[in-house]
Order: structure tokens, then sequence, then C-alpha cells
């Protein structure tokens, strides 16, 4: 039995996208309709954090379609994340408006604080939600098909090329953490009222967020998992495993890795863009390199080079994070830290390896078919 | 008539260690040429060359009359038809024996294209009729991680089939096959050199007599003697350095 | 002319407040304090000179209050005391001491009056505590002050004193003040003023140069003078801009060299052995909390040898990192040999539990870390000023360096360690227990970073996210001076050091380390290998 066909989806890629599909729906219910008492309520607080995970998965499926297909291990993912997530933030501290603190009628109130006159030509446009939609693929799409441009085209690979994208994001930590920026300093933007018209605040916005971005995760997953079942998807493996190989047959390799690459990063700043209104505010924390390579481990943890697996990593290690963070805070690290090792060591294919693996086992126990082939997936 | 590839005076120096010195070879289009010679003569950089992994320090190296190979990258010069078997076999070890042929299917290679791309009922047949000449038929689901060498090594030859080339470097073929296996390659290349130029480098001199080519010895970089195989291996100075005794 | 004295005064006071003879002093002044209030000017004349005898600074705020009007007498009691107006009433300090003294009301106190000849009396004594004082420092101190307030008054003090200077230090400086103030003043000669802006352009430091400056583009001034002035002033402008090149240089090397520490370890284990060590930076911090319980032991202990606890600090430190650096080899790194991304996350997986292990041990706050005494203060050399901390840290890193470079180059171990990551198998062939190489080199790069924990301490907070800070720039410089060469590491991190300290002053420190971060990021796209790559085809496979 092959779950990957030549050259086209599978149905066993529809299963993920159909539970976030009624997950979308059944959150908003559980949270607006169900009455408080009832098993199957749920409370805005858990939706959000469902959110918050869900736009994790995002972040991490992203890093799947680079690390897991093109072998490029990217430890400054954070960094498209953040950049989506500060362009949807510069939109809602412009929806603000002139109810913040100092009353001022466009400026946000650290640039009052900081007795600034008028707005820096970046933020002009962000008061309109689809110019700042569109910033929020665009900026991180940009600054990584320039920095892809350069890297991949000098043949920067390996952990070269790892080095110099922690590199990366710890420049920008470092630029958005200067008041003069213009991007808040340390305190980021913050303190915002409404998304669209809505009360951000509002049971009926938070729920509507969880959905859009369950959506925004199965669209995404649909169409990772388009690219990576088309014939450019197995160029990327193949890229992975033997780059000069690739080269030898006349692929452009540099334009592979550049196209997953530019893509990737897209996903991540949508991620980042949903993420923000939901947890209410973006600092240059995001930009923090130990933040990039935790993304790693949870793609690490699902199963790299399986989309599903980077989602599942993801949802997983967030959810005994908030557990370890509540229950016994100083002993997240240590976890987190064992986490790195163990699955390294011993579950180089992640969660979902180690199901398929026994799964596929008992399956071939119970039909001790001859001809049985190994799954054709990485 | 036009050469297909002209190499004239290319040399190669590793720190300073001359790897190629003023190499000059000259192939005519439908010829196939085997090229032999001890350890660390310079064959593989050779092929480096052609294929543009190394840029040489000086020298000319053309295709197919005019184009210069030295300014052009590897796939590049591979989309102008030059296909490389390596010495070591190197297949997609993660991907299996279809796709890996699938790849090499000569096809538009940017990655929009590939993205759209469907394979047509042309691309299978052609796919299972290079499937029955590698003999891996059977094999065809199958990761090609999980082959033997020798069948990678067939695995690697029906890739450079699939490319469809119009010049073939073959690195070592035979290394790990059978006698059988040999002469099967040697009839198969032959086949190939009917329609296409083939270079093939190799130590097995029963192989490269059963090809029945013109041969070219490499010592230290440089074209050591070069004509038929038997006036190759009568010269006092490849059997000096290469052939013993 | 106040202005001048209370600068004195300050100054004094500040001495006197630092050295020992401060109580006593006072103690010994008290019955003249008493005196000045008894027996009318002639009293008040008897115990100025008085003062002046017993040569004690401490008596200058006393006359700078006499001099002022400030000074009192308390009726009933009689004694002395400094009085000023507090709204009705007079609030009262003690002269000597500054102490309050409460409030009284204004008929309680009486006023010690003076008189011309009293007050210069009292001017000269003030001069002659400071200026003429036995002690060499008062009267450089003097000096400086009397040059900042180019107080005309103090001419005729400061040539007494330049008269009977024998220290030729103390002498220069009275002379520029002497420069100073006679450029200042209205009446002097011109010629004198040339000669005095001669004086000064030999001191040629910043405050000189805005003097002259002022001077050059007074459009008052006479031309002859303005012409000097600025003739001196672009000559050193032109030495400033020197030692300041110099001085950066030297703000280079001395971050270079603390890159070269941090990155020299990573040197071995990620350069030589190609393992990457993400906790790296934790080796270093184990090695400056060593030095911080090297050095609690010693206060505990043994205090009186507490200038010794850095070089016990340093053999603690290369076993403790040592130590965990090899149970880290042996437990992770060597079942991911040959996989670098691997041994990347595993490694960063370490680092974290390593930071989370020291935070629980040691709490999450900055540790102190003290500096022994030959590790504190500074020395000028020309226009440079030099901290000893910096100096010796750069000492010790070109030492580790060293040490280093003839480990790996001209000891059997070395050898093996070099055979080993060049060719494994062959080298396995030729009967060399890999492993343990593994195990010993890694050891010994997790120990020299270590080492380098013990000389960050002195001059980073010695906290648990210590080596978080390190890991980025040494992976930077290993890449930038090219893997796998040890030379080029050393050239990476003063490049890179010098690169952002010449950066800082025009971009500012952040900006400056960004650009310095961008300039690697578009350095390694240009070469990859980095400036010394090694070649060859091990090094492409
Ligand atoms: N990248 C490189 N760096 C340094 N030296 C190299 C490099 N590539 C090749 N060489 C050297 O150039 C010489 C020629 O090597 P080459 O691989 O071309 O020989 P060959 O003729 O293919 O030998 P064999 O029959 O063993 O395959 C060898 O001595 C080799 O060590
Ligand atoms: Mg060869």
């Amino acid at each position: 039995m092959r779950m990957v066909l030549p050259g086209g989806l599978d149905r066993s890629k529809l299963v993920l996208p159909i539970l976030l599909l009624a997950a979308a729906v059944y959150v908003p219910v559980a949270v607006l309709l169900i009455p408080e008492g009832s098993p199957f309520a749920l409370s805005v607080h858990s939706a959000g954090l469902f959110g918050k995970y869900l736009c994790y998965a995002l972040l991490a499926l992203a890093l799947d379609l680079v690390w897991g297909y093109c072998g490029i291990l990217s430890l400054g993912h954070g960094a498209f994340f953040a950049l989506g997530g500060y362009a949807m933030g510069m939109y809602l501290m412009r929806q603000i408006g002139p109810r913040g603190v100092y009353g001022h009628p466009v400026l946000p109130d650290f640039m009052v604080f900081l007795n600034w006159q008028e707005l820096p030509w970046y933020w002009y446009g962000f008061n309109h939600f689809p110019f700042a939609a569109l910033m929020v693929l665009l900026v991180p799409g940009l600054l990584a098909f320039a920095f892809g441009w350069f890297a991949f085209r000098s043949r920067v690979t390996g952990v070269y090329l790892s080095i110099i994208t922690q590199a990366l994001t710890f420049a920008l930590l470092l630029a958005f953490f200067r008041n003069d920026m213009g991007f808040g300093g340390n305190n980021g933007l913050t303190d915002f009222k409404e998304i669209l018209g809505f009360e951000l605040q509002a049971p009926g916005t938070r729920a509507a967020l969880f959905a859009a971005t369950a959506l925004a995760l199965a669209l995404c997953y649909l169409l990772a998992a388009w690219v990576v079942s088309s014939k450019a998807g197995k160029v990327m493996t193949a890229l992975r495993d033997a780059e000069s190989r690739v080269r030898f047959l006349g692929y452009d390799v540099e334009r592979y890795k550049l196209f997953a690459w530019t893509l990737s990063a897209m996903m991540a700043g949508l991620a980042g863009a949903l993420y923000v209104p939901q947890v209410g505010i973006i600092n240059p924390g995001e930009f923090a390199p130990a933040a990039s390579i935790e993304a790693v481990i949870w793609v690490a943890v699902g199963g790299r080079g399986t989309l599903t697996g980077a989602v599942i990593g993801a949802v997983m290690v967030n959810f005994g994070k908030s557990w370890f963070t509540s229950a016994m805070p100083e002993f997240w690290l240590f976890a987190l830290g064992g986490l790195f090792v163990l699955v390294t060591l011993y579950l180089p294919r992640g969660v979902l390896g180690l199901v398929s693996d026994l799964w596929s086992r008992a399956e071939s126990h119970r039909r001790r078919r001859p001809d049985d082939v190994p799954q054709a997936s990485p | 008539m036009e050469s297909l590839l002209y190499l004239d005076g290319v040399t190669v120096s590793f720190d300073g260690f001359k790897a190629l010195n003023g190499l000059s070879l000259v192939l005519q289009p439908g010829e196939m040429r085997a090229v032999i010679g001890p350890n660390g003569a310079g064959k593989t950089t050779m092929m480096d060359v052609i294929t543009g992994k190394t840029r040489p320090q000086s020298g000319t190296v053309l295709f197919d009359g005019g184009t210069d190979l030295t300014k052009l990258r590897e796939n590049d010069i591979a989309t102008l038809g030059i296909g490389r078997k390596f010495q070591r076999p190197t297949v997609f070890e993660h991907l299996s024996v279809w796709d890996n042929l699938e790849l090499a299917l000569k096809a538009p290679r940017g990655p929009f294209s590939t993205l759209m791309w469907k394979a047509a009922a042309e691309h299978r047949a052609r796919i299972n009729e290079i499937l029955a000449v590698i003999r891996l038929g059977d094999r065809r689901d199958r990761l090609a991680g999980g082959l033997s060498h020798g069948e990678k090594q067939w695995l690697e030859i029906g890739m450079l089939l699939a490319q469809e080339p119009r010049l073939l470097l073959v690195d070592e073929p035979v290394a790990g096959m059978t006698d059988a296996e040999t002469e099967q390659t040697a009839a198969l290349l032959r086949d190939v050199a009917e329609t296409r130029s083939v270079v093939v480098v190799e130590h097995d001199m029963h192989f490269v007599r059963a090809l029945g080519v013109k041969v070219t010895c490499l010592h230290e970089g440089s074209v050591l003697a070069e004509g038929s195989l038997d006036s190759v291996s009568a010269n006092q100075q490849v059997i000096d350095v290469y052939l013993g005794r | 002319m106040n202005s001048l004295i209370r600068l004195l005064a300050g100054l004094c006071l500040l001495l006197a407040a630092q050295g020992a003879a401060g109580p006593a002093g006072a103690a010994d002044l008290a019955p003249l304090v008493r005196m000045l209030g008894a027996g009318g000017f002639d009293g008040t004349e008897r115990a100025v000179a008085g003062m002046a005898e017993a040569g004690e600074p401490a008596a200058v705020p006393v006359l700078e209050a006499l001099l002022a009007g400030d000074l009192h007498v308390r009726k009933p009691e009689g004694d002395v005391v400094v009085a000023r107006r507090q709204g009705a009433e007079m609030a009262l300090t003690d002269p000597l001491s500054g102490a309050s003294l409460g409030t009284a009301a204004p008929a309680v106190v009486d006023k010690i009056r003076i008189n011309n000849s009293l007050r210069r009396s009292i001017r000269a004594a003030i001069g002659s505590l400071t200026l003429m004082s036995p002690d060499p420092r008062i009267r450089l101190n003097a000096a400086h002050a009397v040059f900042k307030s180019r107080d005309a008054a103090a001419l005729e003090t400061l040539d007494t004193a330049l008269g009977r200077e024998t220290d030729a230090s103390v002498k220069q400086a009275m002379a520029e003040a002497r420069a100073s103030v006679i450029l200042a003043s209205a009446s002097a000669p011109e010629e004198q003023k040339l000669a005095a802006i001669d004086t000064l352009g030999e001191r040629g430091d910043r405050e000189v140069l805005s003097l002259l400056t002022g001077l050059s583009r007074d459009a008052a001034a006479p031309a002859a003078l303005k012409q000097r002035a600025a003739s001196v002033v672009t000559d050193i402008e032109q030495r400033m801009l020197f030692w300041d090149a110099l001085q950066n240089l030297w703000y280079g090397l001395s971050l270079g060299s603390v890159l070269l520490l941090a990155a020299i370890g990573l040197a071995v284990t990620f350069g030589v052995m190609g393992v990457i060590n993400m906790a790296h930076g934790e080796m270093v911090m184990l090695g400056a909390y060593s030095t911080f319980v090297v050095q609690e032991v010693f206060r505990a202990y043994a205090p009186q040898a507490f200038d010794l606890s850095l070089l016990v600090a340093l053999p603690v430190a290369f076993a403790v990192a040592a130590g965990v650096g090899l149970a880290i080899e042996w437990t992770v790194i060597r079942k991911l040999y040959g996989r670098p991304l691997e041994t990347l996350l595993a490694t960063w997986g370490i680092s974290l539990a390593l930071q989370q292990a020291v935070r629980s041990i040691f709490g999450p706050n900055n540790r102190e870390v003290g500096a022994p005494s030959w590790m504190s203060g500074a020395f000028e050399l020309g226009g440079l000023s030099i901290t000893y901390g910096r100096l010796w840290i750069v000492v010790f890193s070109l030492a580790v360096f060293a040490l280093l470079v003839v480990a790996l180059r001209r000891t059997w171990f070395g050898l093996t360690i070099r055979a080993v990551t060049q060719n494994r198998p062959m080298a396995a062939a030729m009967g060399m227990r890999t492993p343990r190489v593994d195990a010993m080199a890694f050891a010994l790069g997790s120990g020299v970073a270590g080492l380098a924990g013990v000389a960050l301490s002195q001059i980073d907070n010695v906290s648990p996210n210590l080596g978080q800070a390190y890991i980025i720039d040494s992976f930077m410089v290993v890449v930038f001076g090219g893997v796998g060469n040890i030379w080029g590491t050393l050239v990476g991190a003063l490049a890179l050091g010098t690169v952002n300290k010449l950066l800082e002053p025009y971009a500012g420190a952040v900006l400056g380390k960004i650009f310095v971060l961008v300039l690697i990021i578009l350095f390694i796209q240009r070469r990859p290998r980095g400036l010394f790559a090694l070649r060859g085809r091990a090094v492409e496979a």
C-alpha cells in the first residue's frame, strides 16, 4: 500500500484539513452558543490558546517545508514569523486611532512618548487592512527572497546556512530593540483595540480568529502537500539527499530552494500575523534565536519531512509547554532540553515515524504478505 | 565536421598540484571514447571540468562547436545535453526508482513547470521502457536507497538514458558488476552510442575491449597516448605507468 | 574668587573624606576653629595662621565659610558654627563635619567679621593648604582646579607655589594652570598670552582644545593671538585623531581578544572536529561559575589570599568544563557523528538544560565575581588609557591561543586529533582509538571554553545567560576565520573586534553590531568557507 502516488495528492492528505475545518466550525459554536455548564462548551481563553497552538503549527509547517523537504535547517524562521506579526501589529496599532493614552489622532502612543512629530513613511498604509495583509506576506517573502538569493547562489549550505539564519534573526532582534526603528522598542506593539471594526476582546472575535487560523492552516497544509507531492516536491526531496546530483540532471537547485524558502517564509509570516491579534502583543522577543530553534524541535518531535508531523509536533510540544509552565515552571527547560536530545537520538523520524513504523509492523504481522513494499515516505 | 566536445590546454590545479595539465581532447558527434589511466590521472577531474563542477585555471572547453562550458553552471550544462554518471553511484535514496527516473526524464526543469507537471502516457511509456532496459521493472516502487550497489549503477545508467543527453560522460560504470552485467553494460553503451556521443572512463580492460572504440590514456593530467586499444596498450610509456609488467 | 575657593574646598573635602587623616585632623582643628570666633580680628588672624600651619585640608571649608561670612559664634556656648538663613531662622551646621546642629533664632548667633587684610590672609591660607600643601596629590588637584576656574586672583599664590614646586608633574600642571589664567585675564600682555597658548598646546587635551577653539573664534581677541590659537588647535586635533584611532584600536583588540577567548574552544570542537556544539557558550558559563565558587571558598577560608583566586580558578574551570564536555560527548555527540544538524539540535537541548541547572543551583541573578587587585586600575600610555583588567585579558587570550596551537601542532595528542578528524577510517585502521581521541579533543575544546569563562567573569555579568551572549559571536568568528584553521580564528576574532569598535563611533554600539553581523552574512555568501578556507575533496564531501 503506497501513501504517495506519483504526481498527485492522495486522500490521506485530506484528513488533517477536514479535522481543521471541523474545529473551525465547532470551536466558535462551543464558545458562543453552547451554555457554559455543558461538557461541550469552551471558554474564550481555551479558544485563544488553541488558536495560538495552530499558529505555531503553521510556523512548524513552514519550517518543515524547507527543512523536511529541502534539507535547509533554518534557525531563523522566527524572524519571518515576527515580521508578519509586526505587519499585523502595525495595522492593529493604527486601528487604535485617537483612543490611545495620549489621544493622538494618528501617532501610536509610543511615538508620542518619544516626542515624534509625524508618522514614519513605512507606517503609511497600514491603516488599511488589505495593505497590511499584503505586507504580512510581502515583507517576510521579500526578506527571505533577498537572503536566499544571496545564500543559495553562493552555495552556503548545511550548518553554515543554519548559523547565518541565526545571525539574521539575531541582527533583527537587535534592530527591533532600538527605539528609533519606530516599532516600539523592547515593548513592541500592544494595547490593541479592534480588528476590522470588531472588538478584539469580544468572544465572537476570538472565536472568529480561531476559525480563521484553522482555515489558514488547512489551506497552507493543502498547498504544502500539493507542492511536495508534485514533481517539484520530488526535486526538493532529491536535492536534500544529493544536491549536486540534482544539478547534473539539469535542475537549477538554487531556484528550487529559493522557491521553497520564500514560500515557507510567507507562511511563517502569515502564522505571525494570525498570532498577534490572539495574544495581543508583538515584541522583539519573537526574533530571539532561541524561539526559532524551539520551532525546529516541534518539527523534529512530530516527524520531519511529514507535513502532518510538523503540525502534530507543534501542538504537542506547546501543549506540554503550557502544562509545564503552569505546573512546574522550573522544569520546563529541562523537559525541552531533554526533548531535543531524546528526539534526535532515539526518534529521528519523530512521533509520526514511530507510529507509522509500529502500525506497518503490526500490519505486516497480520497479513504476512511476502511482497510488501516499504512505504515511499522519507 | 564540427567536433562535439573540444578541450584544449585545460589546466586545473589544487593548491599548486596540477590535476589536469594542458589536457587536450576532441570528440566527434556520435563518437564513443574510452578514457583510461592510473589512479589520480585526472579522469574524474576532466569530467568535473566538462560538467562545470570544477573551473579550470586555463584552457578552452567548447561544446557543440561554440558553447564555452567554462562560463556555465552545472545545471545549464546539463540542459545543453551533457549527462553524467558518477564514479560513486548517486541516486536519490529517499525517492522510489520510478521517481528517480521521472526526475531524470527530459522535460522542462524550472520549478513552476515541475510544479504543474503531470506524467503523460508517453512519459510513462518511456520510463517503463527504460525500466525494462535496466531490468528494474519489479523494483519500480521501491525506495532507491534499498537497492544493491549494482542495481544503483543500473538505475543511474537508466537516469542517464532518461535524460536523453547528446553527450554521456560515464565514470567507471561497471565497478561492482558481475561479468555478465559488464557484458550487458558494454552492449548497452554501444547501443546508445549509435545516436549520441559517449565518454567512458574505466579501469576494466575487458570492458574497454568489449566496447571496441578509440582509447585515450591520461597520465598526470595530460594525454599520454591515443588510438586503438591495441596500439595504446602496446605503447611502452602506457605499459610503464599503467598497464604494468 | 568664590568659585575658586568653593572648588578647592570641594576637592579637599573629597580628599579629606577619603584620606585616613579625616577624623584625626578634624579633632586637631577643633580648638583652632573655636579660636576663630574669639579675640576679635587678631584672634581670627592667629587662628587662620594656625590653620595654614597645620596644613590640614579639612580646614579649607571652614576658611571658605569664613570668607563667605557664614561663620558665626553661637552665643551662650561660644562655639563656632556655620549659620545660613532659612526663612526667619538660621540653620546651623558644624563647620568641620558639616553635621546639622538644628536651627536657631538670628539673635542667638554673632557673625565673625573680617576685614581686607584678614581676607588676604584667608586666601593665602587656602592657597597654601591646597597649592602649597605638602601632599603633591593635593597640589596637583588644586592646580587642575585653578586650570578650570581660570581665576585671576589665584595668580599670586600660583606664582609663589610654582617657585617652590619641586615635583615635575605638579609643576607642569601649575604652569598650565597659570597659562590658562593668563589667557583669561584681561590685563596680561600679548606676548605672555602667546607663550601661554604654547604651554597649553603642549598639554593638548580636550579642555585645552575647547578653550583655544573659543579663543580662536573670539572676535574681540587680537589677530596674532587668534592665529596662534588656531594653529595650535589644528595641531591638537591631529594629535587627538591619532590617539583616538589608537584608543579605538585598543578597544577593538580588547573586544577581539574576548571574542577569541569565546571562540577558541569552538575552533577545536567545530573547527577541527566539525562538531557543532551549541552548548559551547554554556561551557564558558560553567567556567565563570567555577570562578565564582572558587572565589566564595577563598572569601570564606582565605580572604587574605583573594588575589590568587583567579589563578586557582583556572584549573578548576578547565576541569569542570572539560568534565561536562566529556560527559556530553559520551552520552550524545558520539552517537551523532556525521549528522551535523542533529548534533546542533541535541547540543542546543543540552545548553537549555545546563542553563536551567545553573539557574536552579545558583539562582537567576548575576553573581558577584571580584577582581583581584592586580587586575584593577588603569594606566596611561601616551594618549591611551588602558585598564589592567583588559590588558590581562588580551595577554591571557593570546597565551591560551598559543598554548592551543602548540598542543595541536607540536604534541602527539594534537597529531592524533588532526589525523582522526581528517581521515577517521584510516586513523582507525592504523590502530588509533578514534572514540577516545574524539572524546579527548572534545574535552580539550570544552576545557578551553571553561578557561575563557574565568576571564569573561571579570568583564561580564556572571548569570545563567552568559553563554548565550557569546554563542553566535563565537560561531561567526570561527566561520569567518575559516573552519578548521585555528590561525583563521585568531585573525577572525581580532578583525571582527576591531571592525566592530571602529564602526561604533559612527553607528553606535547596537547598529555597529548589526552592521558587523550583516557584513559577516554577506561575507559568508562570498566565501562560504571563510577567510582561510581549507580546500580539497574531503572538505567538499
Ligand atoms: N577537489 C580537489 N582538491 C584537491 N585535490 C583534488 C581534488 N580533486 C581531485 N584532486 C586530485 O587530483 C588528482 C586527480 O584526481 P581524479 O579524481 O581526477 O583522478 P582519477 O583519474 O579519476 O583517478 P581514479 O582512477 O582513482 O578515479 C588526484 O591526485 C586528486 O587527489
Ligand atoms: Mg576517478
